[in-house]
């Protein structure tokens, strides 16, 4: 009903405040509030009748607690008995905290400002200046309650408060002390009990003082936090102990000494025997060495003697066949194959070089690798053979990759070198077995980029160091010294092609260098030695400079597979290449004097050792050519087959030193020995008036005699003493 | 017979003056050291027993660490407690007892 009505008047008001326009709006505002409160009340409040809500129910409060305890009793040590305890007051204190101020009107208060007046200056008061600008209010007034509620709640404790009191007084007779007179003054002060009231109030006057409480006073400090202290403390572990005792006599010093002595002998019989085993042992290895040795020896005898005689009939070819037919051809000879040499392991390879031993006229050297850069091995190998045992080589030295050159020293024979496909080179020492390399170039710097092609021992230095040269595809022509413990290079010459520049990137240019393929030393002046190149260049160069080239000639077309120098005039020299002409130099002339041309490239020239106007060529074609040019300027004296020509091709050729054969080797890794015929090796007769020639003068005068006839020699221009050019 | 072993013994007698460590729990290190020091000392102060226990103390105290107590005599009975890894005990000269120990 009531919400409906107040509804109704809602809208009315609502339509009077459109009507009015807003006018009296409070109070409307105000009845609606009243209005809509909403009395709440408890579910399970007592619906009472009228007559219920209108009766009185009185109620009587009463001054006495009715809940208080006044028969509680304790009992008393003292008396022996219960007692009743004494009734707590009416008074529950609920909470109470001591203050740092005095009510002003206070008994305290009071005898402050007294003593601030008496002593002259005020006494602690930490917030003075606010207390200063408060008014002054009814001073006059003042005391007597403060004091009174102070003792009634101070009944239980009047005796600290008595001490507290105490205490203040003495602090304030310490700071009165000086004042003189005033501080017996200022001590009755304290004795506030008895004058309560009876001091007359002092007029605050002017200035307003904040009072403090003496006895619970706080100056406003700050503390700063007192770091609270510890005891700490350890132990070490004390270090062990042990014990031991012993007794010294002499005796048992004498005792201790032989039993010691006689252990001693023990260790030292067991120690002696051990290393006696030891010797043994090595003794028998040692022993057992050399008996191996002994038969190794024996058995190298034995398989000679064999193959003696089994070859028996090559073997006396080549001491005393001389082919009779000989004398009955003009001019011309032929060669007589005997011993093949090969070894087991390098049937599939090429021969890269042959060399004969300096020393030992039956034994050589016999490289093998590959020629072809398509099917190079993994391994090369270096035998060498002797005369006396075709059927296996005396030493064989292993490498990783193909072996492409060798030398044997002249003055060592047991020093060889050797020239690798992969531009390393070793030297081994034949004395101390074939295993291990006495030196190898180690490290990038330290070997050609590219195959060594050909390698040579030089003269000793000034200081006895032992020295050689190399030539490798690079282009560069390398000096090693064997020193100490390693082997130490230096580049002799760039083989730089002249006035040949070409473009580098960034428009550099770049000096355009060849690959050498060949070199040979001067038999005489032995700073000067020629380089063959890959572009059929022929460089005289001197190990003095390295600057620029004593001569080029323009030889070949391709390139210059080999060099070699006359052995009577060491101004003239032969070389041949892969275009397949042999040609005949002198030194400093830029044409040569014989050109041949064999029909397919030769891989070896060499002159003959005997004769002055002999050499022999190789051709891949597998034959072998003798060239006499004082029988013959224009044609071989001797061309002949040595292996099939489809199959196989000859690469190198060498002629024995001492006997009339010459070895020639071929691609299948077998080396051939071919006996000269007689009319291949003619010596000159010599005049008859002059009987008393050696056999140099006449090879050299023949040859003198032949070279005049090819030489064009510029009008008024002399021949060169032929004899000057050979040291005897 | 008879005579000769007589000989070889008193051979043995002289021939017995090494430096004989008879107990020791040093390290290998430590106890050539030592002993080439106490053979040092004993050679330089053969006759005073003293002055020879004494400079081994003291070099002994120098070198590895004071509290170190040097017995040298020819007969004399002990028994110490030590620091263990500190002692030694040896004989030298074929009649003389040397104790060497640390404690503190």
């Amino acid at each position: 009903m009531q919400s409906a009505k107040a509804k109704d008047k809602k809208k009315n008001r609502q339509s009077k405040a459109k009507g009015e326009g807003g006018g009296g709006g409070d109070a409307d505002d105000f009845d609606a509030w009243m209005k809509s409160r909403q009395l709440v009340k408890p579910d399970d409040q007592l619906d009472l009748t009228d007559a219920e809500l209108a009766e009185e129910v009185t109620k009587v409060l009463t001054p006495t607690n009715t809940n208080v305890l006044r028969n509680l009793v304790v009992y008393n040590f003292k008396l022996g008995e219960f007692v009743l305890a004494p009734i707590p007051g009416n008074t529950v204190t609920l909470i109470s905290f001591p203050g740092n101020s005095l009510h002003v009107d206070s008994e305290e208060a009071r005898f402050q400002v007294e003593e601030c007046e008496e002593i002259g200056y005020p006494l602690p008061m930490p917030n003075y200046a606010v207390v200063e600008q408060r008014e002054t209010v009814m001073e006059g007034e003042e005391e007597g309650e403060g004091e009174d509620d102070e003792k009634d709640d101070g009944g239980a404790k009047p005796a600290a408060d008595a001490g507290e009191e105490e205490e203040a007084e003495e602090e304030e007779e310490e700071e009165g002390k000086t004042e003189g007179e005033q501080a017996t003054e200022g001590e009755p002060a304290g004795d506030d009990d008895e004058q309560t009231g009876a001091r007359p109030v002092v007029p605050v006057s002017g200035k307003k003082k904040k009072l403090i409480n003496q006895f619970n006073y706080c100056e406003r400090a700050t503390l700063t936090y007192v770091n609270p202290r510890r005891n700490v403390d350890t132990q070490t572990i004390p270090p062990p102990r042990s014990q031991f005792g012993a007794n010294v006599l002499q005796w048992t010093i004498y005792d201790s000494y032989n039993e010691d002595y006689a252990e001693q002998q023990k260790a030292g019989a067991v120690a002696a025997r051990r290393p006696t085993a030891k010797q043994n042992f090595k003794k028998k290895t040692a022993y057992a060495e050399q008996l191996n040795r002994k038969y190794l020896r024996c058995w190298q005898i034995l398989e000679r003697m064999i193959n003696q005689n089994i070859f028996d009939d090559i073997s006396n070819d080549y001491r005393y066949w001389e082919d009779p037919a000989d004398e009955y051809r003009d001019g011309e000879g032929n060669l007589l194959p005997l011993w093949k040499f090969q070894y087991e392991k390098t049937k599939k390879m090429n021969v890269t070089e042959l060399t004969f031993n300096p020393s030992y006229y039956d034994l050589f050297a016999v490289c093998y690798g590959s020629h072809d850069f398509l099917k190079q091995h993994n391994e090369g190998y270096l035998c060498l053979f002797t005369v006396k045992n075709p059927a296996y080589p005396d030493y064989i030295i292993q490498t990783d990759c193909g072996v492409m050159c060798c030398d044997i020293h002249p003055n060592y024979p047991f020093l060889v070198v050797l020239g690798l496909y992969d531009g390393n080179v070793c030297v081994y020492d034949l004395r101390d077995g074939c295993k291990a390399p006495m030196y190898v170039s180690r490290g990038v710097k330290c070997k050609h980029a590219e195959c060594v092609w050909q390698i040579k021992w030089g003269p000793d230095m000034a200081d006895g160091e032992i020295n050689f040269y190399s030539v490798s595809s690079d282009g560069c022509v390398f000096s090693w010294i064997l020193m100490q413990n390693k082997l130490w290079v230096t580049t002799m010459i760039t083989l730089y092609i002249e006035n040949d520049i070409a473009d580098g990137p960034d428009g550099t240019k770049v000096t355009l260098r060849t690959g050498g393929s060949c070199v040979q030393f001067h038999p005489t002046n032995t700073t000067v030695y020629l380089v063959g190149t890959e572009i059929g260049l022929i460089y005289k160069c001197s190990t003095l400079f390295s600057s620029k080239y004593l001569m080029t000639y323009d030889a070949h077309n391709m390139s210059v597979y080999r060099i070699d120098y006359n052995r009577f005039d060491t101004n003239i020299f032969v070389s041949c290449s892969g275009d397949w002409r042999v040609k005949v130099w002198e030194d400093m002339r830029p044409d040569p004097l014989f050109i041949f041309d064999l029909g397919s490239a030769v891989g070896d020239v060499k002159w003959a050792p005997y004769s002055s106007t002999v050499f022999a060529a190789v051709t891949t074609e597998g034959k072998v050519h003798v060239f006499d040019l004082n029988v013959n300027k224009y044609q071989p004296i001797c061309v002949q087959a040595v292996v099939p020509k489809r199959k196989n091709k000859l690469t190198r050729l060498a002629f024995n030193e001492k006997l009339p054969f010459i070895i020639v080797g071929d691609e299948k890794g077998v080396t051939t020995s071919l006996k000269l015929s007689p009319n291949l090796r003619l010596m000159v007769k010599p005049p008859k008036k002059q009987l008393y020639l050696d056999q140099l003068t006449l090879q050299n005068a023949k040859l003198e005699k032949l070279l005049s006839l090819v030489r064009e020699l510029p009008e008024g221009a002399q021949a060169p003493d032929a004899a000057t050019t050979v040291n005897t | 017979m008879a005579e000769e072993e007589g000989v070889k013994e008193g051979d043995k007698k002289i021939v017995h003056i090494y430096p004989l460590v008879k107990h020791s729990d040093m390290k290998e290190e430590m106890r050539h050291e030592v002993v080439e020091l106490v053979v040092g000392m004993c050679e330089k102060f053969s006759s005073n027993y003293e002055t020879c226990a004494r400079m081994i103390k003291d070099t002994m105290d120098k070198k590895f660490g004071i509290y170190w107590h040097v017995v040298v005599g020819e007969g004399f009975g002990f028994e110490v407690s030590y620091e263990t890894e500190n002692i030694l005990y040896l004989f030298f000269g074929g009649n003389m007892a040397i104790v060497l120990w640390k404690c503190s």
